[in-house]
């Protein structure tokens, strides 16, 4: 195929199995994915669990974007663009806290949880009672509140948050439940994990979708046990026995879920018999959700994405992270570590234990990913290498509608096993939203 | 003061019981330095099995995340040991697993291995309990991987450092001053 090389060339052939490799590298495509692909989707911002108070405030991202995310008295949720409406200053410098107002350190404009501005220095005497308040509170979001998580969207046309995941809904619902199948049953952990790393947010984003083609790059670590199953490899689920589908999930949004499909309900088995009181908490848990559950117990996710940079794992690794784009070839990374709200201390304790171990920049497994991440984005900017792209050819035209189950949800296109499917649909979505 | 040699003087200027205490604390400050020095040589020179022996089998090995917070909120500005989300909240079983994963020669993150340079200072013993003690000190690693993947990471570290036979690191706390870390790996040791 032939790949344009234009700012305004989508570059990517994902039903080709072809994605170009100047999508990581060129300024101005990173600069049309600000405006086409981020601006129209909703941005996950945060947990209810870290707004425990009236007046309590984090702030947090929408693409590039600060946004505070506060809690007004009546417990309502507002997120705010942090940048006041008189010369753009952040009013609130914080990361997180408790206020009644946000006043902006320049010149003072004060404005309250809601986003209006409610203090103007000189307001009468300089500005002769003209200035009409009520239009430069600060710019709001949209918000919604999805079984505890919290996303935003500035974009005024855009569809209503469940529109947006269409059925994609089903598995941020299934994100969110605690392990016995508890809706909202998570707490965030204090603390949200920040770093940079030197690659285009999409590799990272690609990973999530379903990489399980990667494990090579993960040798040193599942050769340590780093879960605490007592057994081999880094993950909780390897200890389950049970014959099961590894499903690439694909929704026409873009987002995408890895999971596996068992073959059948069966009784708990140890998945952290190294800590006997973890493992009674995760046994008593297993029976509950099936009960919840029914049938629907038999799917055990390991993560996804929202489309565009939302990305979660699952699978007894409940954290969920945002690929902050911050130039085509650098990234921020915000990451929300979860608890089952309910549980014991030493489940929450065991379980923050693991997640430092395993993920981000001191984690033993994401090391290695933002290694090759990084390598990857080297070889994306070379005269020769930008012209021939990547591939993605890994078991194409293998996805079957709604299979093996309707229940995996009507629109869903799914591959069972080691495959590009769910990178190919993440690229077909951002090619859509590119060309547009 | 009259004649006599520097250390005559300075023996005279001060009490013979102060004399012999100053002496001691000089030669813990020595001790102290000179086991932050060799800790630093074993990092550098990639003899990490040997560095895990300087910490006790209990140890804890701690770098909390740093937060913009208010003024009048100083201690939320750094994660809480064992509560929060941290940077390393682990024993030495877990230290010695990432040794392990370092020396496999499969670690990504660090094949081909970084260069680093760990330069400690401003070492100042702040507290003595018993057969404990507490140390402040500062530090910079320099850390540089294939051509140029280069970090420098500076900050302040709290020891409680015990003696048994020898010194060993029964905690440490690792202040590193970033609060959106500007590395993409924690593959070294602080």
């Amino acid at each position: 195929m032939r790949l344009r090389d234009t700012a305004d060339a989508t570059a990517a052939n994902p039903a080709e199995g072809m994605v170009s490799r100047e999508i990581f590298s060129s300024e101005t495509i990173f600069a049309q994915e600000l405006e086409r692909v981020f601006a129209p989707s909703w941005a996950f911002v945060g947990h209810t669990s870290q707004l425990a108070a009236d007046g309590d405030y984090v702030l947090s991202r929408v693409g590039q974007e600060s946004v505070i995310v506060a809690r007004e008295r009546g417990g309502g949720i507002n997120v705010l663009l942090n940048s006041c409406r008189h010369r753009g200053m952040p009013v609130c410098r914080y990361d997180a806290g408790n206020a009644s107002a946000f006043t902006c350190s320049y010149h003072a404009w004060s404005f309250d949880l809601d986003g209006a501005l409610t203090g103007v220095p000189r307001l009468n005497e300089a500005y002769h009672g003209e200035l009409d308040r009520s239009q430069w509170g600060l710019i709001k979001a949209r918000v919604a509140i999805f079984y505890g998580s919290i996303w935003a969207s500035f974009d005024e046309t855009a569809p209503d948050f469940e529109t947006f995941l269409g059925d994609m809904a089903y598995y941020v619902r299934d994100l969110m439940q605690s392990p016995d199948g508890e809706d909202d049953g998570y707490e965030v952990i204090g603390g949200i994990v920040k770093w940079r790393m030197p690659c285009n947010w999409k590799f990272g984003a690609e990973n999530f979708t379903g990489d399980h083609y990667h494990n090579y790059s993960h040798r040193s670590v599942d050769r340590l046990k780093i879960s605490l199953s007592g057994k081999a490899s880094r993950h909780p689920l390897a200890a389950i026995q049970t014959p099961f589908k590894f499903l690439n999930i694909a929704h026409p949004g873009g987002h995408t879920v890895r999971a596996n499909l068992y073959e059948a309900l069966t009784d708990y088995q140890s998945m952290w018999g190294d800590e006997p009181e973890v493992d009674a908490y995760f046994r008593a848990a297993h029976d509950k959700r099936q009960k919840r559950l029914g049938d629907r117990a038999r799917l055990i996710t390991r993560g996804g994405v929202v489309f565009p940079n939302m990305h979660y794992n699952t699978g007894g690794r409940t954290t969920i992270g945002i690929w902050v784009p911050v130039s085509a070839a650098e990234t921020e990374v915000w990451r929300w570590l979860f608890v089952p709200r309910e549980a014991p201390q030493i489940v929450k304790d065991t379980l923050r234990h693991f997640y430092l171990r395993y993920g981000g920049p001191a984690g033993m497994t994401e090391q290695d990913d933002m290694e090759n991440w990084s390598a990857a984005q080297r070889g994306t900017s070379g005269v020769t290498a930008r012209k021939f792209p990547f591939n993605f050819q890994l078991n194409i035209n293998e996805a079957h509608r709604a299979w093996p189950e309707a229940w995996l949800g009507a629109d869903t296109m799914v591959t069972a096993g080691v495959s590009e499917h769910n990178q190919r649909s993440f690229y077909t979505r951002w090619n859509e939203l590119m060309s547009a | 003061m009259g004649s006599g040699s520097e250390g005559n003087r300075t023996r005279m200027s001060v009490a013979p019981n102060a004399y012999e205490a100053g002496l001691a604390q000089l030669l813990l400050q020595r001790e102290v330095e000179a086991f932050y020095t060799r800790e630093a040589e074993l990092l550098d020179d990639r003899r990490f099995t040997e560095w895990l022996d300087l910490f006790a089998d209990d140890a804890r090995y701690y770098m909390p995340i740093a937060r913009n917070v208010a003024f009048d909120r100083p201690e939320a500005e750094y994660t809480r040991e064992r509560t929060d989300a941290n940077w390393f909240d682990e024993g030495k079983d877990d230290l010695a697993k990432r040794v392990q994963q370092i020396e496999g020669g499969d670690h990504w993150a660090e094949e081909p291995r970084s260069r680093t340079s760990h330069l400690i200072t401003n070492v100042n013993i702040a507290e003595i309990r018993g057969a404990e003690m507490t140390v402040h000190c500062r530090f910079i690693v320099s850390q540089n991987r294939q051509d140029n993947d280069i970090n420098f990471f500076v900050g302040k570290r709290t020891d409680i450092l015990r003696r048994s036979d020898t010194l060993q690191v029964a905690h440490r706390t690792i202040y590193l001053d970033q609060a959106v870390l500007q590395a993409k790996g924690l593959t070294t040791f602080f």
